[in-house]
């Protein structure tokens, strides 16, 4: 079901990305954002009052006195992240991160790491220095550099690393070197099998993030059947957040191999891993969506992932992503030029 | 009694003693501790009436437990061991444990072995191991090398990064200070234990720098500014907590009692910090530097944390420590 064109295969990592990344409950939560704080405080007592009267009646994100759309089906943080990387691409990566200003949302890695900057941490201790130095957020961005490098995973790896440092260290940084290898031989043409061979190959052994891998490959059945198995066993339940990227990318790892890259398949699996809903479903989304290309990818959900919500990044607001990653693709009509032998 | 039996009571009581005068301050700022106490320097009474020391006293006495049973052989799957006999049985919750003792014992529940053990969840760099370290610390003295080797034994179980570098840096220190030497040399010995580029070793020197300042009305807000991640709700971050221990213990010049009431002013995780800086403290003053009043308080743990040492008393332990010395140092 590969698509041929690599430029649709770009769209289809970008788009997919944020489909999944729109799929996963904390999207509306992200989303949220969008409206006036005390909607969200009303938001958090409706939560004590749920604990309080033992009433399963549990508030959802909502509007009163406000705007509706923010709240609809749409992309949130992921999305954002990648998109701003797709634009800073090619630019000195810790000045990118500089030049943002204080008005942006972001993962405590990011913020943590903007921090560092300030402070005169200098990169890779900037990512290093860091307590949530495992998380995901540079293996998101790292779509971004597996896209500009089609065929060529050992470059997008370097890239993404070379990202991935101001704000991660060690499995943080291998997520990024795993995600853009991953997308890199993608957006080539690859199947799902080559793709997650890139992948891992990227996590070197003895990590908690290849273990995590290797575990999660290992399990039998189709994306639907995984979603307990990978609970079971990637998930201990025990920490307050979940975007250890030792979690979520080999979730997205096997859940591509296991729908043999069929967006429609995976990313509702990983949607269903209600603790890794945040980013697993993005990254599940991003390598499916590489594999199959954009055209392949449901029409309705294409069109609502499309345009960013600035959530995070309030300059993105009403931004195309497909547009984006056309930018990233050069010059039409196929980009093919520069794909020779690379398939 | 000897002097090595006088420091390694001092050090464990020490640490008991920081322990309970920083429980109640857990988590808070430096500003609310100011608006609660002005300084905290009593212990406060524990749920059952008693000052009783939080995790921090039991997890060492279960340290202490394994350096008795097999001294300086101990092995990895010692550690394992002694957490599948006194940790996993624990049926309910596991009161006063942090992430890093839970996230280890599901990785031993699922059948993974060190070091997986400490890396498979996302607290490797919890205190959790430098809260405990002390006692490798005594049973080296004189070795901060060799306390180091030990305590990364340990923590190859629970904990990676700079997790393991937070105890290695407290045990190495510890042992230094068991040797009566002064609180510089002892911050020494523990930046000694780590690498220079890890995050403890520039947590550390900042902190060491900030003493240096002597500003005691901006000690909080400086360390805070250098060492603490404000993006970040918990508070259990090793190379954090070592830095703010430390830093305490170098402003009360190696004084029990000053070293764990700065400690506890400077909030975060204060029962952790407290007791650290009580344990340098304690270990370089011996038993009779720690104040009369906190000793009497400090009796037997009541094993809320961990049921397999309810009723010792980290005199016993630490007695218990300067015998097993003798016997496989």
């Amino acid at each position: 079901m590969a698509s041929g064109d690599p430029r649709d295969r770009v769209r289809g990592a970008f788009a997919g990305l944020a489909i999944g990344d729109a799929a996963g409950w904390p999207a509306a939560r992200h989303r949220w954002g969008l409206l006036a704080p005390w909607t969200r405080r009303l938001g958090r007592e409706l939560d004590g009052f749920a604990e309080e009267h033992r009433v399963t009646t549990l508030p959802v994100p909502f509007a009163l006195n406000q705007p509706v759309a923010a709240l609809a089906v749409g992309p949130s943080d992921d999305a954002e992240w990648l998109a701003w990387t797709a634009r800073t691409l090619g630019t000195d990566r810790r000045g990118a991160f500089e030049a943002l200003g204080d008005d942006v949302r972001a993962r405590i890695s990011v913020r943590t790491a903007l921090d560092n900057l300030a402070r005169g941490v200098d990169p890779p201790a900037s990512g290093h220095d860091n307590p949530h130095f495992f998380d995901d957020a540079a293996a998101v961005r790292a779509v971004a550099f597996g896209a500009a490098h089609p065929g060529a995973p050992e470059d997008a790896s370097r890239a993404a690393r070379a990202d991935a440092v101001i704000t991660n260290a060690e499995d943080g940084v291998h997520a990024a070197g795993a995600m853009a290898a991953a997308t890199a031989v993608a957006v080539a043409g690859a199947p799902a099998g080559d793709a997650v061979a890139a992948a891992l190959a990227e996590l070197p052994p003895g990590t908690a993030i290849h273990g995590a891998a290797t575990d999660a490959l290992d399990l039998p059945g189709d994306a639907f059947a995984l979603v307990p198995s990978l609970d079971a066993a990637l998930q201990d339940h025990v920490y307050s957040y979940g975007v250890a990227a030792a979690r979520t990318v080999p979730v997205a790892l096997a859940l591509t191999r296991a729908s043999d890259g069929d967006l429609a398949r995976a990313v509702p699996a990983a949607a269903c891993l209600a603790s890794l809903a945040d980013s697993a479903p993005a990254l599940t989304g991003a390598l499916t969506g590489a594999i199959t290309g954009w055209a392949a990818l449901p029409e309705t959900w294409r069109e609502r992932a499309r345009h960013l919500a600035g959530c995070c990044l309030p300059e993105l607001a009403g931004a195309d992503l497909v547009a984006i990653a056309d930018r990233l693709s050069g010059p039409g009509p196929s980009g093919t030029a520069h794909q020779e032998g690379t398939g | 009694m000897s002097e090595f039996r006088d420091r390694a009571r001092g050090c464990l009581l020490g640490l008991a003693a920081g322990d309970a005068l920083g429980r109640p301050a857990e988590n808070l700022t430096p500003e609310e501790i100011t608006r609660r106490w002005g300084r905290l320097t009593e212990l406060e009474p524990g749920p059952d009436g008693g000052p009783a020391g939080t995790d921090d006293t039991e997890y060492a006495i279960f340290a202490a437990s394994l350096l008795t049973a097999h001294g300086s052989a101990l092995t990895t799957e010692d550690v394992v061991a002694a957490y599948r006999e006194q940790v996993l049985p624990i049926d309910g919750p596991m009161k006063g444990a942090g992430f890093s003792e839970l996230g280890t014992v599901q990785a031993l529940r699922r059948g993974l072995t060190p070091p997986l053990t400490g890396r498979r969840h996302d607290h490797g760099w919890s205190d959790g191991l430098a809260m405990r370290a002390a006692p490798y610390g005594v049973f080296a003295a004189g070795d901060p090398d060799e306390a180091a080797r030990l305590v990364t034994v340990d923590g190859a179980v629970s904990h990676s990064g700079e997790g393991i570098l937070g105890g290695r840096a407290v045990a190495a220190a510890v042992a230094a200070a068991m040797t009566g030497a002064p609180p510089a040399g002892v911050v020494a010995a523990g930046l000694g234990a780590v690498p220079e580029d890890s995050w403890t070793a520039r947590s550390v020197r900042a902190a060491v720098r900030i003493t240096a300042g002597r500003d005691r009305d901006r000690l909080a807000a400086d360390l805070h500014e250098a060492v603490v991640a404000r993006h970040y709700p918990w508070t259990d971050l090793a190379p954090e907590a070592v830095a703010l221990a430390f830093a305490a213990y170098l402003t009360g010049g190696g004084d029990v009692e000053e070293s764990a009431v700065t400690a506890v002013s400077l909030g975060r995780d204060a029962d952790t910090t407290a007791a650290i800086a009580g344990a340098l403290a304690g270990a370089g003053r011996g038993e009779g530097g720690v104040p009369e009043r906190w000793a009497r308080a400090i009796g037997p743990v009541r094993g809320a944390c961990l049921p397999a040492v309810a009723g010792r008393d980290v005199r016993e332990v630490a007695d218990a420590l300067a015998r097993a010395r003798k016997t496989h140092g």
